[in-house]
């Protein structure tokens, strides 16, 4: 405590120069009747060393995913970030700057971010991109609203947007809270038997305003049917399209086969899991809808010498200008995790995605491969998948997770947490991190259960 | 200037990879949706990328660079271990699906740190989702949209904001479907009471305030506006924005609010990373509790066989409110961000209340010094308070009218001036209730000397012949930046060869 206060022991010299005997004095203005009584019930101080060491002790308890097999990702993905990165931005000057108000002192930060759009814009395939929402799920949120800002009034269903029925749960109700207010009506598309959207129920959402589906879908299926979604649904319906950034370097951006708007989950690069958070939510749109999207913006100036220059710009469409009229209620965001984004994509180059993107697809079919061949399990979705796929298991999937957590491994996500239908089925992730001693760990354990069940029964 | 797309150094690729796990079959996409032009991403070397972004680095103004007293925004040192345990692989590498029995150190985190944000708002629960104060906003009121919806009060549709509340409170309302009534502040900078009364009825939903109010002046008024809305059957929201100044001194439970948010990186420390991250939990008192995102951290017994993982006596699992809006985030919230405001309240623990005195001694003394300074060189009659008042709280105003009428010296003049001078510029026009407004605030960890220096160039300023203060900044890397141009040009990525 004490080292962070610079002017210990020095209060009483600085208020005898403003003419008070007392710190209370400078609290005189608060009434006694909403004083605290005593002291916070809170513990003593700690120094840094006792600090760290209770650190180390509380997340040493937790279990880290690298410290065994771990397949756990269902919308974040174990990934590696250059050491390059982690250095680079712990720099003071990006680190403990705040939102870029006054330019002149705040270049570096602005064009890196300016830089940062046109990364995204090229690897999405769409002109624009803002400098991040929060996440993948309220960057979704916002660009459902913003398809009905941009698409209410000629929509021949107005308020209303579709969303693939295979959401998850949890980002659908981030979607609803954010569009509860305008009183949008969220309606869902279905899959067929192959994991693949139907063509047949995706013609309902022609004339709403917007169209939410996601490339890889959330059960990792690479989906063809996504690219005759615009010219079913047409071009005053918002198709939007959710990405795993990392899969751009060899499936299609979807701005190349008729996307809107973009967004996704940002983390898998420059961020790691982190618990979930802070990640950050990409989100990129063609010009239409600009003016009506949410986020700050960075443009390209030049400053009174005529030199080039960058500058925060259309902040009219900001709350700080706008209030209550403006697009969206943003204001602090995730400008250093997408830093560390555009540094990941920046060491990266286009050869250096598409190879990360290659090992990925690797690490999902060598585990499909061997899944394959264990006893008992069945590959759900007959497709070609991107990072994961979902398995069917003897008996039930908790307790299968179970039995793989008690042998040293973190089996995956358990599918019935989003559709309660089914209770057998498990999310198996894969990432460029996976090896294939983690895979053969795997199947080895999923073989010994079915065996176990099989004994049982 | 360095230029990230014209650096063409690496052959390939700036980070060479292993070689990807062996497959019987192909391991490949679809036909139709192969990729057939890559992105046009540089191509760089390691060092090449190294040198690019230490030089973009250069270009920019931190804390570390030097004083930042950027009102509302409260920017303080941020202890380095911090960082430090937040590379930790035990939240680095965690996944917030694990099972609970592989979380108890961050839940127990999560616990403690609802637990502390509980006690020092006076609130009954506290959820650590939203991610952003913005976010924090926009949870409770939700939360108390559906509490009046539950009541069957649906009619209940209408915010009121004060003339002086931060853009973010108005856009947050409104995203939630209700209406905005703003209300005038008095001449002095406070909470008009009667204007209050006059708009708080039936179908008041909530009031949206903050305390010390965004001119830095502790509403002494607060228990009676509480009163009237409560009277009126509304819901009291305090924005946390201004937590730094009255943490141990008062609370927003003791003042009568039902709802809180925090911005976890202004009064404690997560680095704002030139925009974010941040962190927005919000705290509200029991009726308003079931409505909360989910899911929360809370404790129990440990059984026999928890014992054995159990971090402490308690075991540490989530639970989710009956009637919860259901989520505004996807995952536990910026869980990064937590463990470093942990990190950072453990340096205090019940000390916090030091924090902020020092917090409103910096401020206080700060005013003092420039107007001091001010009349030494006499120029004080260039310059008013934004409010009249005997003691200001975290932050304050000064009003540059005087200087505007006088010579023509704009408050974003005198911003830039202080660029020259090796400073961040104070927050300029906000609150928009003061003419030519600039907002101080310079939280506790600078020095005294900082505070007399900055007050002796703060006046120093005032000296300069107003057509050379026009010219500044001139020592930056670039000088004032055309923003009409920025909007009238729009250049929002690199053109490339197609533009």
């Amino acid at each position: 405590m004490v080292d962070q206060l610079p002017n210990r022991g020095r209060e009483l010299e600085m208020l005898r120069e403003m003419g008070f005997e007392s710190m209370e004095a400078l609290f005189a203005d608060i009434p006694a009747e909403v004083r605290f009584k005593g002291d916070l019930p809170l513990p003593e101080p700690q120094s840094e060393e006792e600090i760290i060491s209770d650190a180390r002790r509380l997340l040493g308890a937790n279990l880290a995913l690298g410290q065994r097999p771990s397949f756990l990702g269902a919308g974040l993905y174990r990934n590696y970030v250059p050491a390059s990165v982690f250095q680079l931005v712990t720099r003071g000057e990006f680190l403990t700057a705040y939102t870029p108000y006054q330019p002149e002192v705040s270049q570096g930060m602005l064009q890196a971010m300016w830089e940062f759009q046109t990364l995204v814009s090229e690897l999405v395939g769409l002109p624009i991109a803002n400098l991040s929402l929060y996440d993948g799920s309220t960057a979704a949120a916002e660009a459902l609203t913003c398809a009905v800002r941009v698409h209410n009034r000629k929509a021949s269903q107005p308020n209303t947007v579709y969303i693939s029925a295979l959401t998850p749960p949890d980002k659908r109700s981030v979607m609803f809270n954010y569009c509860q207010g305008a009183e949008i009506e969220i309606r869902t598309i279905d899959h067929l038997a192959d994991g693949s959207l139907d063509l047949e129920s995706l013609a309902e959402a022609a004339g709403s305003c917007g169209v939410y589906l996601e490339q890889p879908n959330p059960l990792g299926v690479l989906d063809e049917n996504l690219v005759r979604v615009k010219e079913i649904i047409g071009e005053h319906t918002a198709l939007i399209v959710g990405v795993q950034p990392v899969s751009l370097g060899v499936v299609e951006a979807p701005g190349h086969y008729g996307a809107d708007i973009v967004v996704g989950e940002g983390q898998p690069l420059g961020s790691p899991v982190t618990g979930g958070g802070p990640l950050y939510g990409i989100f990129a749109c063609s010009q239409p809808y600009l003016r009506l999207m949410p986020g700050r913006i960075v443009g390209r100036s030049i400053d009174v010498d005529g030199n080039e220059a960058y500058c925060l710009t259309l902040s009219t469409r900001e709350q700080h200008i706008r209030r209550h009229r403006a697009t969206s209620n943003i204001c602090t965001n995730e400008t250093l995790i997408a830093l560390m984004g555009a540094m990941h994509m920046a060491l990266l180059g286009p050869d250096g995605l598409r190879v990360l993107a290659e090992r990925n697809l690797q690490a999902c079919q060598a585990a499909k491969e061997a899944l394959q061949a264990t006893p008992g399990v069945t590959l759900v979705h007959d497709a070609a998948h991107f990072n994961e796929f979902a398995i069917a298991v003897p008996g039930n999937a908790a307790a299968c997770l179970a039995f793989l957590d008690a042998n040293g491994i973190t089996g995956g996500f358990d599918l019935s947490r989003w559709y309660p239908e089914h209770d057998d089925r498990i999310l198996v992730t894969t990432t460029d991190q996976t090896s294939s001693a983690d895979i053969a760990a795997l199947a080895a354990q999923l073989a010994l259960w079915s065996t176990h069940l099989e004994v049982k029964a | 200037m360095s230029h990230l797309f014209d650096h063409h150094g690496a052959e390939n690729t700036g980070y060479s990879q292993p070689q990807g796990l062996s497959t019987t079959g192909q391991a490949t996409v679809p036909k139709g949706l192969l990729r057939k032009n890559p992105a046009r991403w540089p191509r760089l070397s390691e060092p090449e990328m190294v040198r690019h972004y230490t030089w973009l680095s250069k270009r920019n103004f931190g804390i570390d660079t030097g004083f930042y007293p950027l009102g509302s925004c409260t920017m303080k040192h941020n202890p380095r271990v911090n960082e430090v345990i937040a590379q930790l692989p035990g939240i680095a590498d965690i996944h917030p699906h694990l099972p609970e029995h592989h979380l108890q150190g961050l839940l127990s985190i999560y616990y403690e740190m609802q637990h502390m944000l509980e006690i020092c708002a006076g609130m009954d629960q506290v959820t650590l989702q939203p991610v952003a104060g913005a976010q924090g906003e926009f949870t409770a009121v939700r939360c108390i949209q559906e509490y009046f919806r539950l009541r069957g009060e649906d009619q209940r549709t209408k915010v009121i904001v004060p003339d002086s509340a931060h853009g973010t409170n108005p856009a947050s309302a409104a995203m939630a479907g209700f209406e905005i009534v703003e209300i005038p502040s008095r001449e002095d900078g406070r909470i008009d009471l009667d204007a209050l009364a006059a708009v708080a009825d039936e179908t008041t939903a909530a009031m949206m305030i903050t305390n010390p109010n965004t001119l830095g002046l502790f509403e002494a008024d607060i228990s009676a506006a509480s009163a009237i809305v409560h009277e009126a059957g509304g819901q009291m929201y305090y924005d946390g924005a201004n937590f730094n100044a009255i943490l141990g001194i008062t609370s927003p439970g003791l003042m009568g609010f039902d709802a809180v948010h925090f911005n976890l990186h202004k009064t404690f420390s997560q680095p704002h990373g030139g925009g974010g991250p941040g962190s927005g939990p919000i705290g509200v008192k029991a009726h308003l509790a079931p409505f909360l995102p989910g899911p929360l951290a809370a404790r129990r017994t440990p059984t026999a066989e928890e014992r054995i993982q159990a971090v402490d006596e308690h075991w540490y699992h989530w639970i989710e409110p009956e009637h919860s809006i259901g989520k505004v985030q996807q995952w536990h919230g910026n869980a990064g961000a937590v463990i470093r405001c942990w990190a950072y309240y453990r340096r205090y623990g019940n000390g916090l209340t030091t924090m902020s005195e020092h917090a409103v001694l910096n401020a206080n003394y700060l005013r003092h010094a420039i107007h001091r300074e001010a009349k030494r060189i006499g120029v004080d009659h260039l310059f008013v308070d934004g409010a009249e008042t005997e003691v200001a709280k975290h932050e304050f105003t000064l009003s540059m009218q005087p200087a505007k009428e006088a010579l023509g010296i704009s408050a974003m003049d005198v911003a830039k001036g202080l660029l020259d001078r090796g400073y961040m510029a104070p927050t300029v026009y906000f609150p928009l209730v003061v003419p030519e407004c600039m907002m101080i605030e310079p939280t506790e960890t600078e020095s005294k000397d900082t505070l007399d220096t900055f007050a002796k160039h703060f006046v120093e300023v005032l000296t300069v012949e107003p057509e050379v203060l026009h010219e500044a900044p001139v020592t930056t890397p670039v000088r004032r930046v055309d923003e009409v141009y920025a909007a009238r040009n729009l250049c929002l990525r690199h053109p490339f060869d197609d533009a």
